[in-house]
């Protein structure tokens, strides 16, 4: 995939992802890009990507700045972990890594609550945690179908 | 790492850098990129509407031609009403408030991300268009809630059903004060600090008292949903659910402040029950 076109592949991911989020209350798409982004270990798009995608959070959230820096600090901690027991592009770590992100969802919000003086809503985060630990897999499957030209590292 | 990040949230925490930096430029973004999308949808929509919607049109045509007169026949009820009404107005003084101009806006989404956690909507408007943090939002209904973060044209808004709302109110009929505080979504509201001896009945409308200086007064809010008096305080237990269907929201009105004093004429009204003074304008 050309630079260019993998920028434009990438602004048409953020545009998306903005209008998914729209629609379902909760949901992170862009930790979906920030997979991609670390086992394609592109680290010269993730200069410009990770602060979008924080930018972008903070930007359209009620929270104090810094959930969202914790809530990707956790996705990139969750997936170098993983990375040393199973194959990066292995859809099975794809799908231990959502279930692992889902309650680190949980944890972040369980950790911002207090902090910031906000309400806790065990119900409501209990149901987008699951929504966003079920959309990751089904997500990055297309995602990565549609980046059939960029080499993906596979990494045991 | 750890304590460069605790650093960062401090520092934001009492500078609002950070916060305000995400907001000018993650929501302009956002609001830039829904703006189009919402347009899109709503020539979908209109497609839809026009030529595939034809088969219902007829018959609720019918039904909407019965309901004009229906209505029409209770407009003429009405009428006598509605003179009792100005002229209660007149007699009782209402400030008829200059003091905050209507903006129209489009709501562009509910919660956006997992960042946002508090009952709010994103609006077309931004700090440059009206929509400034703290700004009141109504429907033809009633009151909605008020602009919590602004970038230059889009705006996060607090909805009145948000744990964290408060709003003065009055009930319509026996004009007993309370504190409007909301329960997250779906649940409903309560009215804090309602005296015994107040006579507030189920179904009663509960009404802005502008006593907060943040809403003007005599905005619709909530319906009395029960009344009881409090096992655990000196106060009443009372219930409400919001007048607006804030699920299904699509345009909103703002309350721009404009630092217009009401009319003379009509009565100086104490100064609390106006809404805040008109924001400096960039460059004044």
């Amino acid at each position: 995939m050309s630079a260019l076109r993998d920028i434009l592949w990438w602004l048409c991911f953020l545009a998306v992802a903005v209008g998914i989020q729209a629609a379902v209350p909760g949901l992170d798409v862009m930790a979906v890009g920030l997979i991609i982004l670390l086992q394609e270990r592109d680290y010269k798009n993730m200069l410009w990507l990770l602060p979008a995608f924080i930018l972008l959070q903070e930007g359209m959230g009620t929270r104090v700045f810094g959930g969202v820096i914790v809530w990707y600090a956790a996705v990139i901690m969750l997936f170098r972990m993983g990375r040393w027991l199973f194959e990066a592009e292995n859809f099975l770590f794809i799908f231990l890594l959502s279930a692992c992100m889902g309650g680190a969802y949980y944890a972040v919000a369980w950790l911002m609550a207090p902090l910031q003086d906000l309400p806790f809503n065990t119900h409501d985060i209990l149901d987008k945690s699951l929504i966003q630990a079920i959309f990751i897999p089904f997500a990055w499957k297309l995602l990565v179908a549609t980046r059939r030209g960029k080499g993906h590292v596979s990494e045991s | 790492m750890l304590i460069l990040f605790l650093a960062m949230y401090s520092w934001n925490q009492r500078t609002r850098a950070l916060d305000d930096l995400a907001a000018e430029i993650g929501l302009e973004l956002a609001g830039a990129v829904l703006k189009p999308l919402r347009s899109l949808q709503d020539s979908g929509q209109d497609m839809w509407d026009r030529y595939f919607d034809l088969v219902a049109v007829r018959e609720e045509n019918e039904d909407l031609k019965q309901r004009v007169n229906e209505l029409e026949a209770k407009l003429l009820a009405n009428g006598e009403d509605m003179a009792e009404l100005k002229r209660l107005r007149a007699l009782i003084q209402l400030p008829v408030d200059q003091s905050w101009r209507p903006l129209g806006a489009r709501v562009l989404a509910g919660r956006m991300g997992p960042n946002a956690v508090l009952d709010s909507i994103t609006i077309s408007r931004g700090y440059s268009t009206g929509g400034r943090p703290g700004t009141p939002i109504v429907t033809h209904q009633g009151l909605v809630g008020r602009v919590l973060k602004a970038s230059a044209h889009s705006a996060i808004a607090l909805l009145l059903t948000d744990p964290g709302s408060r709003i003065a109110v009055f009930a319509q009929e026996t004009r007993a004060p309370g504190i409007l505080t909301g329960h997250g979504t779906g649940q409903p509201m309560e009215v804090n600090f309602v005296q015994r001896a107040a006579r507030v009945h189920e179904g009663e409308i509960l009404i802005t008292s502008g006593l907060d200086g943040k809403y003007p007064k005599g905005i619709p809010v909530a319906k009395v949903l029960s009344v009881a008096p409090s096992d655990y305080t000196q106060f009443m237990a009372i219930k409400a659910e919001p007048l607006v269907d804030l699920h299904h929201l699509e345009e909103v009105l703002l309350l721009e402040p404009t630092g217009i004093a009401p009319p003379p004429d009509l009565g100086a009204p104490p100064k609390e029950i106006h809404g805040p003074p008109a924001p400096a304008r960039p460059g004044s």
